[in-house]
């Protein structure tokens, strides 16, 4: 792969500002789409910005996710694609996860450029208003040395942080001092940098080699993590004990950038019974949780949407229970998708696995069946 | 095995071949255990995964899906469809530990009665060696 | 003057005492309280039917996973209840319960109410970090001297309608010196009584309305006024609403636990909500720039515009948010001035219609043409 380099002046966030306001007045582009810090300082919301005196003091590099950006550019365009040609910035996974909605037909991304950095992580948004000052001071010092140990559970093992299926790229691991690589990662991004008169002619084998190193160690990391999460949510016993707190609010769902439906399955008609139905399930067991189908939601939605989740833990976020909710669907994600053997956000082209179906495939999902099967009781006797 | 365990077994069937395996089968007076459940739909295509979880979690002590053989099915790949969800489904039943092996997919062909007495047969020895689905006991699912 | 059983048992005993009766005797098919699950792992409510489950019922636990007027209406959205239910039920969820009645929601056939003068819960955060089971001795001391209880819910710190007065049953907390080994049950109803009737205990009268109560209702209403002159919401304009509501992160998690909010898909879902990448550009070109998902205070406007007039001011919206916002004091008090103005208090009467369905020509004549 080759890019281009970009010195840093001052520091990063001001170097990308000022990228970006060189391209509006190089007409690349007429809007931009990044997170800003709302009035009350202590979080950050998504802003369309066509005014450039606005865009001073937009964050690019936030320390917390409160909006999955897939949600916000699937509410700018899930109606129809924009007129104006738009820049979005942000996390590889929000990149992902607007992919997916892409395939799902939630979205047009007609004149939208994606611009995606090396992402270390962000914190866990409640711990981040707990003290908005001090943890802006601890995100910037983990950021600077790719050190997770504050970020998110999901964040810590996630070995995506770079380079998805997004145009443009800002590569940080692997650079000099003072530089950032600029990598093209279609036409789209190629044009974006040749009107920048940037030739993408660096190569870029240090930054493929720190990527590379990086993922490594998370993926260790993961294979802990994993292990470790599965002595807590293994098993009926342990799994319903992690669920026991759970207060059915469906935030996790809300706020999934993948569960796109506006009435849930799980909200619906469908799931109302007449008093029979609870009565008679009560008597069965001598009593019965209300609200009732909390398994069935989790389980359900995961089999709903588990080939498409990115894994971005923005369900942990909302939770106000703080159930492991992203960890679990990670857990069951990675394996999940393996199976189906299919990567969320990986290439726009691919089909998503629930709409295609081969012959040839899965077929260890059959019982195999032996026409001299002989009852056990008579082999017992 | 447990030998007062009678589990109660849910076979959801398709409406082609499913239940045409399970009309042959009467028709050659064929035998199969009567704790399982029969449950027609149209294609197995159609089935939901949430109506498979609803079994398997809210009684069921074992869940059979069976469809047309591939290339049979009426509705082209119907059949297909539902073996990518079960797929789905196992997999994620398995990554927590629950008992994936709960659920039997098995193409059953019109015609193929003693293949469906012999399924029902097998899953049903199966589940009692097993024993019964700790999930159906419990009161905070 | 009601009727007032004594029984010799502290209130939780005394309340599962009568429970267990119920069941035990077939007066009631099930009965609906808070029970704990997985050996303490969690609270949730539970539909009780075998008297041996309810030895893990905490009915009267300061905590309130969901508005159990909710739950309650779930049960009967369908069809009335065949056979009585017993239902041990905060004030507010009572309230709940006959605002969902009044939207068909629900049906009150059946259902028998068990209450009591409420001290209020604890944050459902008190569960996630597990200092619930510690504040329990201080809740039961401070119910015992009539004192406000400060790590309350907002809402529940500054709410005046503790007393249930749909509730059949009534256990009386607030102010009761000696709840640990006495339980006072008002049977406000003739139902109640006829329930109740044959249990142990000694029967006699009593004024439900005590120097106690009077006390509490004081304290309360000098706290909620306290904490609506914190929030100060209606001096600040557009800017306070960007204040409170910036954080929002648009999960609808406060419309989904509210229990007034009883629609299958909201209209902020719903697809008439959505915004043509048309209408965002030209409204980019207008402002300079846009916040997206937009519709964020017009969500919360919207919603208070549907529900106010019958909030009950649980405070679920505020514990389930998942960025601290301060929803129930907000929707409390402009609940109040709505309510007010409409001369409307939600869930007191099953028979008052709710305002949004009855029109005269002579009202509200003073808005409009002059």
């Amino acid at each position: 792969m080759r890019g281009s380099v970009l010195p840093i002046e001052n520091n990063l966030e001001e170097t990308i500002l000022n990228f970006i306001k060189e391209a509006f007045d190089k007409k690349c582009i007429e809007a931009v789409i990044l997170p800003k810090r709302i009035p009350s300082g202590d979080s950050f919301a998504y802003l369309l910005i066509k005014d450039k005196s606005i865009l001073e003091g937009a964050s690019p590099f936030p320390p917390v996710i409160p909006v999955q950006g897939a949600k916000a550019i699937s509410s700018l365009t899930r109606q129809g694609s924009v007129k104006k040609k738009i820049l979005a910035i942000m996390h590889p996974c929000e990149i992902r996860a607007t992919i997916e909605l892409f395939k799902l037909k939630q979205t047009t991304l007609n004149n939208l450029i994606f611009m995606s950095y090396d992402c270390p992580g962000v914190l866990p948004l409640s711990d981040y208003l707990e003290n908005p000052d001090e943890n802006d001071q601890t995100f910037l010092a983990a950021q600077q040395k790719w050190d997770s140990k504050d970020m998110r559970p999901v964040c810590k093992i996630c070995t995506e942080f770079s380079a998805p299926a997004s145009d443009l790229h800002i590569g940080q691991l692997g650079t000099d001092e003072g530089k950032i690589f600029l990598i093209p990662n279609s036409s789209v991004g190629k044009e974006f940098l040749n009107a920048f008169g940037l030739n993408s002619d660096v190569p870029l084998d240090e930054w493929e080699a720190e990527v590379e190193k990086l993922k490594k160690e998370r993926e260790n990391n993961k294979k802990d993590a994993q292990e470790k999460l599965k002595t807590k949510v293994e098993g009926p016993e342990n799994l319903l004990e992690t669920l026991s707190s759970c207060i059915t609010c469906h935030n996790c769902m809300r706020v999934c950038p993948v569960c796109y439906c506006r009435q849930c399955y799980f909200d619906s008609d469908a799931f109302k019974f007449p008093p029979d139905n609870f009565i008679s399930k009560s008597e069965k067991k001598g009593s019965i949780r209300l609200p009732s189908d909390t398994l069935i939601f989790h389980l359900g939605r995961m089999s709903h949407m588990i080939h498409s989740c990115v894994s971005c833990g923005t369900c942990e976020d909302a939770c106000p229970m703080d159930i492991p909710i992203a960890q679990i669907f990670n857990l069951v994600a990675d394996k999940t998708q393996q199976v189906l053997d299919y990567k969320p956000g990986r290439n726009i082209e691919e089909p998503l696995p629930t709409v295609t179906y081969q012959e040839e495939e899965l077929q260890e999902f059959e019982k195999p069946y032996s026409e001299t099967y002989i009852k056990v009781e008579e082999t017992n006797v | 095995m447990n030998k007062n365990f009678t589990p109660k077994i849910i076979y959801f069937m398709c409406n082609w071949c499913g239940t045409g395996g399970a009309e042959s089968a009467s028709a050659h007076h064929l035998y199969y255990p009567e704790n399982v459940l029969p449950y027609r739909v149209n294609c197995t295509g159609s089935l939901s995964t949430v109506l498979i979880l609803r079994a398997f979690i809210d009684g069921a002590d074992g869940v059979i899906i069976s469809g047309c053989h591939p290339g049979d099915c009426h509705y082209e790949d119907g059949n297909f469809r539902e073996r990518k969800r079960v797929a789905t489904i196992k997999s994620i039943i398995e990554s927590l530990g629950l008992e994936e092996d709960r659920i039997w997919f098995r193409y059953v062909a019109h015609g193929e009665g003693k293949r469906f007495v012999d399924t029902t047969t097998e899953f049903n020895d199966y589940i009692k060696k097993i024993g019964p689905n700790p999930l159906k006991e419990r009161s905070d699912t | 003057m009601s009727k007032l059983l004594k029984i010799n048992k502290g209130v939780d005993e005394g309340t599962k005492a009568l429970l267990e009766y119920l069941l035990e005797k077939d007066k009631v098919e099930g009965v609906i309280t808070l029970k704990t699950i997985n050996a303490n792992q969690g609270i949730c409510y539970s539909l009780i039917t075998k008297p041996e489950e309810l030895k893990d019922a905490v009915p009267l636990i300061p905590y309130m996973p969901n508005n159990e007027g909710k739950l309650l209406s779930r049960l009967t959205l369908r069809e009335p209840l065949a056979d009585p239910i017993a239902v041990v039920a905060r004030p507010c969820e009572l309230r709940a319960f006959i605002e969902l009645v009044k939207r068909n929601q629900g049906s009150l056939k059946n259902y028998l109410f068990i209450s009591h003068t409420c001290p209020g819960v604890y944050p459902l955060e008190t569960n996630v970090n597990g200092s619930l089971e510690k504040k329990i001795s201080q809740y039961w001391n401070k119910t015992k001297n009539t004192e406000l209880i400060q790590d309350t819910r907002p809402a529940c710190k500054s709410c005046i309608h503790f007393i249930p007065d749909n509730a059949d049953i009534i256990v009386s907390l607030i102010g009761e010196a000696d709840l640990d080994n006495n339980c006072n049950i008002f049977l406000s109803t003739n139902k109640g009584e006829e329930f109740a009737a044959g249990i142990e205990g000694e029967i006699g009268e009593k004024e439900l309305e005590s120097k106690e109560i009077n006390l509490m209702q004081n304290k309360r209403e000098e706290e909620r006024k306290k904490l609506f002159e914190e929030t100060n919401i209606e001096t600040k304009g557009i800017e306070g609403l960007i204040e409170y509501f910036g954080k929002c992160i648009g999960c609808h998690g406060c419309s989904n636990v509210c229990p007034i909010c009883y629609c299958n898909l909201c209209f902020f879902d719903s697809q008439p909500n959505e915004t043509q990448p048309s209408w965002s550009e030209s409204d980019l070109d207008r402002k300079g720039a846009l916040r997206l998902p937009s519709g964020t205070i017009f969500y919360h406007l919207g919603r208070l515009a549907h529900i106010s007039i019958s909030c009950i001011g649980c405070g679920m919206c505020t514990d389930v948010c998942p960025v601290n916002i301060p929803i129930s004091t907000i929707f409390s008090k402009v609940g109040e001035s709505v309510q007010k103005a409409f001369d409307y208090s939600p869930g007191m009467d099953v028979e008052e219609p709710v305002p949004f369905g009855i029109y005269k020509e002579e009202e509200f004549t003073e808005i409009g043409e002059q």
